[in-house]
């Protein structure tokens, strides 16, 4: 109660202030700009995460820097480094993805995106959170990730291979940190054929740094293919025009719903 | 449980239930180009076996006052598993009674009716789909369909993994709900609603979905819930009950006092198929660890919480059949037709 209190306090101060910024005109609101502003945080004084999210990088296309092509805008890429630090022979299978990634990226049929990759596809996804688990609900595929914030472990046994993975996570200060394991190979990274196998693990850190902006970094390995453990930033932006929500999009029905029309006389 | 069961469990309902119209479907097309392979299934299915009919009647739930517990913005507080109690997806109209014309059911009696659970059409009287003649048609040729599926789209979409569908994805597996500050959601096995609860204005009426699009609100102990964009491409059960794009539904979800049960009660109106509005009850039940395992009602499993409360968890709801091959079987099965 006291960390509630304390945090309502905050926020009235807040508050306070803004309506200051708006009385004392402009030139105030830059340098509360400049402080940093406000994030939005729940009764339990965590971060809230809540809300509509997008990547505006072109991370989706290509995860290192890239020139544009015909199927793919340029982008600077999201890997630290500039590289993913694949073995020789893994670098050739991705080298064999990107050059089939017309025909064989599993985002052509629609199936579950997987982790990562889901946070920077380029389509929107909603956080509905609670105090015992954050839920991500992505518009494409329809797909749900529940990542668990109630204290509890990895399942014991590890053989499930998910799609999106075990989430658990925890807060360090205002970063939800959140470990990923237990995975199937059925997910691409990009577009461009960036790959894994069922020994991905990665470590996600989600931080607001403002009220509508979230810097996601991940720490992905998976020594089968990767030489060492290797790093990605993405901003993800809050979409806040009037009246936004997701719209159901269940893709992978698209290649059979024409022989669903609603029946008629 | 596990995944592994889990997984069981999806293959249990491709294996049990789908198997023949797959089966068929896939001989019959395959045919055109081949020789001819065997049609017969080689297992009976399990038709509504394992514990899934747990009760023949059920109590009224009246709408009124909600003193039970409520969520921080003040909803009442239903969050948690939840799954029909009467019988799944094999016959809209009489629950209990298996699917029509099933080639392959067991060997068993059913019964007089009243021995089984009532219709989940509560008015008319008579229990039925108050459908327009030419509609009453087409619902019989699309169930009798089923076991002989020469046309795509006499498998039913939801074998492929596509959503339920309202009112279907109250009759199948178990769901979980869950509570926001202006929403509650609905996580179903290979879909999900999210009722909005703080905005009454529906999508453009051109947006037609599988799960529509949902508006409600709080009357007391009863969430009212406007449903409209309905895409009606999925079917209400294997019986291949139909609405149309112009159906409107309007549910209220009425929990009783002590937060274990809720009574589904919805007015489908939809002039173009039906003579009349109809109303459907589905009654429910609240499942939790306590209660003993169920591999259709309830497919949570104990968290990993060494030394902390005992804590219900769920894998990750993703159709196997979807991702593993099962709709794309049928596709492939069809372009080759």
């Amino acid at each position: 109660m006291t960390t509630r209190r304390g945090i309502q306090g905050f926020r009235q101060g807040i508050g306070a202030l803004m309506a200051a910024c708006v009385l004392l005109g402009p030139g105030l609101a830059l340098s509360q700009s400049a402080a940093g502003g406000k994030i939005p945080r729940q009764a339990n004084g965590k971060p809230d995460l809540s809300g509509i999210w997008q990547t505006t990088s072109a991370a989706d296309f290509d995860l290192e820097a890239h020139i544009g092509r015909k199927d793919a805008p340029p982008g600077l890429g999201i890997v630290e480094g500039g590289s993913i630090p694949y073995t020789s022979a893994a670098l050739a299978k991705k080298q064999k993805n990107f050059e089939n990634r017309l025909t064989a990226d599993p985002r052509l049929k629609c199936w579950t995106l997987g982790t990562p990759r889901g946070i920077y596809y380029p389509e929107p996804f909603e956080i509905l959170q609670r105090p015992q688990d954050v839920t991500v609900v992505f518009e494409f595929g329809d797909t749900v990730r529940t990542i668990h914030t109630d204290g509890t472990l990895h399942p014991v046994d590890t053989d499930h291979e998910f799609w999106l993975g075990d989430s658990r996570g925890h807060w360090e200060g205002d970063t939800l940190v959140v470990d990923v394991r237990d995975f199937n190979d059925q997910t691409w990274l990009s577009r461009a054929g960036d790959w894994h196998d069922e020994a991905l693990h990665i470590v996600e850190r989600w931080k607001l740094i403002d009220a509508n902006t979230i810097d996601y970094q991940a720490t992905i390995e998976d020594p089968n293919v990767y030489s060492k453990p290797w790093n990605i930033e993405v901003f993800l932006y809050r979409h806040r025009e009037k009246d936004f929500q997701l719209i159901e999009n269940y893709c992978y029905t698209l290649d059979y719903d024409q022989y669903y029309p609603y029946p008629k006389s | 449980m596990n995944t592994t069961t889990h997984r069981h469990t999806h293959r249990h309902m491709i294996a049990t239930i789908s198997l023949p119209a797959l089966a068929a479907t896939l001989g019959s097309l395959i045919a055109l180009a081949q020789t001819p392979p065997a049609t017969t299934p080689t297992a009976a299915p399990r038709v509504g076996g394992g514990g899934i009919f747990l009760e023949k009647s059920f109590p009224a739930i009246e709408s009124g006052p909600w003193s039970g517990k409520r969520t921080s913005d003040g909803q009442p507080d239903v969050e948690g598993d939840w799954s029909n109690t009467i019988g799944n997806h094999n016959n809209f109209t009489d629950p209990q009674g298996g699917i029509p014309g099933d080639p392959t059911a067991r060997n068993r009696t059913l019964g007089p009716r009243d021995q089984r659970a009532p219709s989940r059409v509560s008015d008319p009287a008579d229990g039925q789909i108050p459908y327009q003649p030419w509609a009453r048609a087409k619902q019989q040729e699309l169930a009798a369909g089923l076991w002989n599926a020469v046309k795509p789209e006499y498998i039913e979409p939801h074998d492929r993994c596509a959503p339920g569908g309202v009112p279907k994805i109250f009759t199948h597996t178990g769901w979980e709900i869950r509570q926001y500050p202006g929403k509650v959601l609905f996580l179903f096995d290979s879909s999900w609603r999210l009722i909005y609860l703080d905005n009454p204005k529906h999508l453009p009426e051109n947006l037609k979905l599988w799960n529509g699009d949902s508006r409600g609100h709080w009357e007391g102990n009863t969430l009212v819930v406007d449903v409209s964009n309905d895409n009606a491409k999925a079917r209400f059960a294997r019986t291949a009950d139909f609405a149309s794009e112009n159906v409107h539904v309007v549910e209220r979800y009425i929990f009783s006092p002590d937060g274990k049960r809720y009574n589904y009660v919805a007015t489908f109106t939809d002039p173009t198929v039906y003579t009349r509005p109809f109303t459907v009850t589905i009654p429910n039940k609240r499942w939790t660890l306590d209660d003993p395992r169920n591999g259709w009602h309830y497919q949570a499993r104990e968290a990993n919480n060494p030394g902390g409360p005992r804590i219900a968890d769920h894998y990750e709801r993703i159709c196997v059949e979807n991702n593993g091959g099962f709709g794309q079987v049928a596709i492939t099965a069809n372009q080759q037709n």
